[in-house]
């Protein structure tokens, strides 16, 4: 019996993790679900539909359930900090109902509740961060955030803001603020990610969302938030970051290679030596020939190929000592706030 | 709300304070704390209330009265949120033997979940063994009074812990000072704190150091604080404040006071203190602040904008007697300044020693969330 247990399984979990990708991915076609967010209702889903019969066994269909989330996405950072949050809220539950079903429907309500709780967690942090916003402030944001449009958004019904935003290559998000925020009657102008530091002297303070905040206090976002910070804090300008309390993560990086979305292939070195001539001969890739026929005609601009793009990141981290505060909804936190915050959430 | 005859008299007592604030006859922030607590103790004795929120309305319309007659005082409000705290604590230590029984297990959910992350007190084990309890009914209709007659003992006592708080501010503050004050070392301070002249004089038994005084104009408060240490038996030298940058290559370590500690780990203290902390930090001299608790602001300076801070009269720094001078100028005196969390190394409070960035922890455990807008 429990051989015969034992073999299904591989069985059973493809079947299952094929579904709760799915899932995962209907919940985060939703335009006010973010990722950690998404993971919540889908591993929600997995316990609704789940046939185990013991905690052990509910334990590790969520743990398996978030591996294969995990697996399949190229940047796991915000749905792990969802999945480890309601992982670890099912293992600390104070069970006392009658009987195992009992238990998990209960579970599941719970999961439901938070989701929608949470939605409404980006206006608390909005009206939390308006007391930071004077009038005829300027604000540089980076890329493109939820949050942080809706606390633009909430600011300008009451107070005069400008805002700079970059454009936050390779993405382009930044046109995106830049439509809605001009779309809302906010002056805005998107400025070179290269040209931060030009713009710098011109800003009140930086504000930006986030991907994740880990336990060291530091944050994870699109890349090129490191390097706003380090030259905010050298021009003395306050950064402050956005982000909801389903966004904390237990996870402490040393240096931006530690992050889980780091791979061999960012950053690495074309394997052709100085000689050979440029990959692009034998390659017909439009964009590359444009790229390589630009190098005679200067006049004209020049742009990344895909596997130049490929090389690079797509989220930083910046360190908590270039962080001013972190506004969430429990609160405006100093970056040390948050690794309190998590030590309590993980450790109790 | 049922405070209508007793409100008269409370009334007076909040009136008074209020006026005196306003009038700058009760100035410094523990001078002001200590009145604060006497009114809200006149107030709480006199007050008709017959359940918990008609209480805390009652302390918070009163504290809201005082912050708004003197809002630069920030341990008036700080006291009130103190208060708060406290009785509802008491209040919660009490209504528990009532309440637990009839009360569901407390409801767990995700959002709890994530705010047990957040900081508070370990709730101590109360010593206090009442026989009120267990008789806590609120909104009785017979007798609407009951709750406040078996409630007002313990919150009485509550009232008198933060007193005796702000009572023992000093020598708790000052019991460490040895520790952090080392032999034949040279202390800069500025103006005079009552909080460092009392942590510079319980260090003077056990060390021999010299403490430097800068003169600090235009008050010149420094004066009288080399008077005071020098007359404890400590070597003191007072010199004009623009000898400080000077000075700073030979000094081991800068004592400053506090008026107020924001939310941010900044603060506001007397002017002068941030071109201490300035050329401190060329020098990389460490600075430690000494205030007690109750200076705690769940505030921030935000924009550190010139008017955050208080202006005093400025004839210290351009009397009548120059009038030709008075018509041409403008002239201000600027009585604190914002020191900036950067600059500061570490507070040292009646609850234990503190960097900067964890002031934000202490004024969650100090007060309660809701009360941080009184």
């Amino acid at each position: 019996m429990d051989l015969n247990r034992a073999l299904k399984i591989p069985d059973d979990v493809p079947s299952n993790s094929l579904d709760i990708w799915t899932t995962y991915q209907t919940i985060l076609r939703k335009e006010e679900i973010s990722t950690p967010l998404a993971a919540v209702l889908a591993l929600t889903e997995l316990v609704e539909r789940s046939d185990a019969g013991t905690m052990f066994e509910l334990v590790k269909a969520l743990n398996d359930g978030a591996k294969v989330l995990n697996a399949r996405t190229p940047n796991p950072i915000g749905l792990n900090a969802g999945c480890e949050l309601f992982i670890a809220f099912v293992t600390l539950f104070p069970h006392d109902s009658d009987s195992f079903s009992d238990l998990k429907r209960e579970l599941v309500k719970q999961g439901q509740k938070y989701a929608t709780e949470a939605i409404t967690y980006r206006e608390k942090i909005a009206e939390l961060a308006l007391g930071f916003i004077k009038d005829d402030s300027v604000i540089l944001t980076h890329s493109y955030s939820r949050v942080v449009m809706k606390t633009l958004l909430r600011a300008h019904e009451r107070k005069r803001i400008s805002v700079y935003v970059t454009e936050a290559r390779p993405r382009g998000l930044g046109l995106r603020t830049y439509d809605e925020l001009t779309a809302a009657g906010i002056p805005c102008t998107v400025v070179l990610d290269s040209a931060v530091s030009y713009v710098m002297d011109k800003v009140d303070f930086v504000l930006v969302g986030s991907e994740a905040v880990v336990e060291s206090g530091g944050l994870i976002n699109a890349v090129g938030s490191n390097q706003i910070a380090i030259i905010a804090k050298a021009a003395n300008i306050p950064f402050y970051a956005l982000a909801e309390s389903y966004k904390f993560h237990r996870l402490f990086p040393l240096s931006q290679y530690d992050l889980p979305t780091h791979n061999p292939g960012i950053l690495a070195f074309p394997l052709t030596s100085a000689s050979s001539s440029p990959i692009s001969l034998q390659n017909n890739n439009p964009s590359i020939r444009t790229a390589n026929e630009n190098a005679s005609r200067p006049e004209q601009s020049r742009s990344m190929t895909h596997e130049q793009i490929a090389c690079n990141p797509d989220v930083d981290y910046t360190r908590p000592d270039l962080i001013t505060l972190v506004f969430s909804d429990v609160g405006s936190l100093t970056p040390e706030g948050v690794s309190q915050y998590l030590v309590g959430m993980f450790a109790g | 709300m049922a405070t209508e005859p007793s409100s008269a008299e409370n009334h007076r007592v909040v009136e008074s304070l209020a006026a005196r604030l306003r009038r700058r006859q009760v100035v410094g922030s523990r001078e002001t704390a200590l009145e604060t607590v006497f009114v809200l103790r006149q107030v709480v004795s006199k007050a008709r209330f017959s359940n918990i929120d008609q209480l805390v309305e009652i302390i918070r319309s009163v504290g809201r009265k005082l912050v708004e007659a003197q809002p630069k005082e920030y341990t008036v409000g700080n006291t009130v949120r103190k208060v708060l705290h406290h009785i509802r604590e008491e209040y919660h230590t009490a209504s528990q033997g009532t309440t637990a029984s009839s009360t569901p297990k407390p409801s767990f959910s995700i959002a709890k979940f994530v705010s047990q992350g957040q900081p508070r007190k370990q709730a101590t084990p109360q010593k206090t063994s009442h026989e009120t309890r267990g008789m806590l009914k609120e909104n009785n209709p017979d007798d609407p009074d009951a709750f406040a007659r078996t409630l007002k003992p313990v919150l009485m006592e509550a009232i008198q812990d933060v007193f005796d708080e702000l009572e023992t501010v000093y020598d708790n503050i000052s019991k460490n000072a040895k520790d952090h004050i080392h032999s034949d070392e040279i202390i800069l301070t500025i103006g005079k704190s009552s909080t460092v002249e009392a942590f510079l004089k319980s260090a003077a038994p056990y060390r021999k150091y010299t403490a430097i005084v800068a003169d600090t104009a235009p008050s010149y408060s420094g004066q009288e604080m080399a008077q005071s240490l020098s007359s404890a038996g400590i070597s003191t030298v007072l010199v004009p404040d623009s000898s400080i940058y000077a000075l700073m290559s030979r000094i081991n370590k800068v004592i400053l006071g506090a008026h107020a500690i924001l939310a941010n780990g900044g603060m506001f203290a007397i002017t002068g203190s941030l071109l201490v902390a300035t050329a401190a930090r060329a020098h990389s001299t460490p600075v430690v602040v000494c205030a007690g608790q109750f200076k705690l602001t769940p505030q921030w300076n935000l924009y550190h904008e010139y008017g955050a801070l208080d202006f005093a009269d400025p004839s210290s720094v351009l009397g009548f007697e120059e009038g030709d001078l008075v018509d041409k100028v403008d002239v201000v005196n600027p009585f604190y300044d914002y020191v900036r969390p950067e600059m500061i190394d570490a507070y040292v409070t009646n609850d234990g020693d503190h960097p900067p960035s964890s002031v934000y922890r202490l004024i969650k455990e100090a007060y309660d969330d809701e009360d941080y807008e009184l």
